[in-house]
């Protein structure tokens, strides 16, 4: 690699590499949306890309910053609301895959979005369930990313499902698509899978410089590994390049963009006023 | 006069004083976009109290509803969380304090239920994957009401459904709007059309006020018939800081200030203490705006042009009578056509 990448660049590049050319794919916001863009400009120029406001099959020509940005609406072919995207799309089987992000996840790959720490009253409220829980019913399959997330035992609210109590109980509780559920969840560790049997959470690869026992770490339960690991997939230049060009602050946390937003603002302030 | 012939232009305060009142279920017509914040500031503002909020995704508008004493309940699918971990919300801090009872659904479970309201169903059948989580399992003020599960006639299987849901009054921000309530809405159409066909009484504000023409030379885009309206409202830059397309672009600046505001308990109040208490309407918002940020930043947001394709909705003809006097079917003047309903005996003496 001549290149030096972050991790949240990694991270990104790889959930895109899910991403096949003509997949129906449904994004969450942040990385999700990014590795969209990037598989729709590089290696999946047809993939259909969607959000739950009813953009379908929309170009994103700047990140977008929420599900309806109106950067995303310039020329697109389909305008539907959000009854229909999760009715007549998704209900009906048309999403090949969601990308997904995560609060807290379980081994079985069961997500908590909406609270942590404890319950609607004694907990903290993260954003909520939105679109995730329907998305992750009857999407094809499902592509976690964990980006500031934590795995746990035992959620603290069961809000997406994903293999519940694993083996064949999610196809077998006759609420979902025979087959579906999340097919691999990626962290800036590295990259997780399901086992075809158990449908426990195993690590694939790890990213350069994390060792498996520092992921092991952060994970509660015996987490099984693949011997060997995979290699993590480096990203291409022309990926870096096109992800810097498209989102160069896609690797700040929020409180760097912030700081800097603000330091730009007082700038030309100052400008203005000098 | 009928209720599609009335002039409903109105203030936004005499709007928000005639249609929404204390106990009230109010619904947030908007998603994400195109919020309108004029009119949640004109709520806080009036002091309504006793709200139950419906909001498919909870942002600032929320968060100054339950931070103005609003808000006894909320029904929502999300709620924005500013400041991380570390940080909260309004929605969070009043939850946990036992201030407000917050009903957790999903996107589709949500909009659900205002679809069955407007359709004039008493429930909705949702997805059943949503029975193995907890927005199913756990419930807080709705209680048993909040899900429900039926058996299908004709398949035996089990369907989870919610109850219909009718708010009092919806307040949304549109596009542009005829005097009478014809209101068009364009862009990511969310849950707002059924958000507002749902309601009982609707306050419509718009950035624009067009003459019917406008709005009849393109229906689609209509997604409310007059008679449905309470009361319009001309206001521009309604939405700001939110976007709506065609018009400006969310300001992100100020977003970052709300954020960093409504980190603390004590910010956000601050924040309404400059922009919400003391500013009587829309133009004083946004003199204040450029008073403080100048005009610049304002144009900066400025959407460009970016026309839909026009589209030919004409007929072949709009009469039955030619230029020559005979009808466009039968090649005959009325004359004649009158004198064959003589002779078939078609006619009647009265």
């Amino acid at each position: 690699m001549s290149k030096k990448v972050t991790k949240i660049e990694l991270l990104v590049v790889a959930v895109a590499h899910t991403i096949n050319d003509g997949d129906k794919v449904v994004l969450g916001v942040g990385a999700p949306m990014l590795a969209g863009a990037l598989a729709k400009a590089l290696h999946a120029p047809n993939a259909v890309l969607m959000m739950e406001s009813g953009m379908v099959d929309f170009e994103p020509l700047l990140p977008p910053r929420h599900v309806a940005d109106v950067m995303c609406l310039k020329g697109f072919p389909y305008s539907t609301d959000l009854f229909n995207t999760f009715t007549t799309i998704t209900y009906r089987g048309y999403v090949d895959k969601t990308i997904l992000g995560v609060g807290q996840v379980d081994k079985y790959g069961n997500v908590n979005t909406s609270f942590m720490g404890g319950g609607p009253t004694t907990g903290m409220r993260l954003t909520g369930a939105g679109g995730a829980p329907d998305f992750m019913s009857y999407a094809k399959e499902t592509i976690l990313c964990l980006k500031g997330g934590k795995f746990v035992e035992e959620l603290d609210y069961h809000t997406s499902p994903g293999y519940l109590g694993g083996g064949d109980e999610r196809d077998r509780s006759g609420l979902f698509p025979q087959g579906s559920g999340p097919s691999m969840l990626i962290s800036p560790d590295g990259i997780f899978r399901f086992d075809p049997e158990t449908k426990e959470m195993y690590l694939e690869s790890v990213i350069p410089g994390v060792t498996v026992e520092e992921v092991k770490a952060r994970v509660p339960w015996d987490l099984k590994t693949l011997d060997p690991l995979k290699e993590y997939p480096v990203p291409k230049k022309e990926e870096t390049d096109f992800l810097r060009s498209f989102a160069p602050y896609a690797s700040f946390p929020n409180s760097i963009m912030m700081e800097l937003a603000m330091q730009h603002y007082t700038q030309e302030e100052q400008r203005k006023a000098g | 006069m009928t209720d599609n012939t009335i002039n409903k232009v109105m203030t936004l305060k005499e709007a928000v004083s005639r249609f929404v009142h204390d106990g009230d279920e109010l619904v947030v017509g908007n998603y994400t976009v195109a919020t309108p914040f004029n009119q949640i500031m004109e709520v806080v503002r009036q002091e309504k109290k006793n709200l139950t909020v419906y909001t498919q995704s909870g942002v600032f508008d929320v968060e100054m509803l339950i931070a103005g004493e609003c808000v006894d309940r909320i029904v929502t699918t999300y709620n924005i969380r500013s400041g991380g971990r570390g940080g909260g919300s309004m929605c969070e801090r009043y939850q946990t304090a036992g201030k407000i009872q917050v009903e957790d659904y999903s996107n589709f479970t949500y909009n659900a239920r205002l679809t069955a309201g407007a359709l004039g169903y008493s429930f909705m059948p949702v997805l059943p994957g949503i029975m193995a989580t907890d927005v199913f399992k756990v419930r807080d003020f709705m209680g048993e009401s909040k899900f429900g599960v039926v058996e299908c006639p004709f398949t035996g299987k089990d369907i989870p459904v919610v109850p219909a849901a009718n708010p009092d009054v919806c307040i949304v921000h549109v596009h542009r709007a005829d005097k009478y309530g014809n209101a068009q809405y364009w862009g990511a159409k969310g849950s707002v059309a059924w958000a507002c066909l749902a309601s009982k009484n609707i306050i419509v504000s718009c950035e624009e006020l067009v003459d019917t023409e406008i709005i009849n030379a393109s229906p689609e885009y209509t997604i409310l018939p007059s008679f449905r309206v309470n009361a319009v409202v001309e206001e521009s830059f309604g939405a700001h800081p939110a976007e709506l397309v065609g018009y400006y672009n969310m300001d992100q600046l100020f977003y970052i200030e709300m954020d960093v505001a409504n980190a603390s308990d004590t910010g956000l109040r601050k924040w309404m203490d400059e922009w919400v208490y003391p500013i009587p309407d829309r133009n004083t918002y946004i003199e204040r705006y450029i008073s403080k940020y100048g005009l610049e930043r304002l144009k900066q947001i400025k959407a460009q042009t970016y026309y839909s394709a026009p589209v030919n909705q004409g007929a072949a003809f709009y009469s039955n009578w030619r230029e020559d006097g005979k009808s466009v079917g039968l090649g005959l003047t009325l004359d004649e056509i009158e004198k064959v309903m003589e002779e078939k005996g078609l006619m009647i003496d009265v």
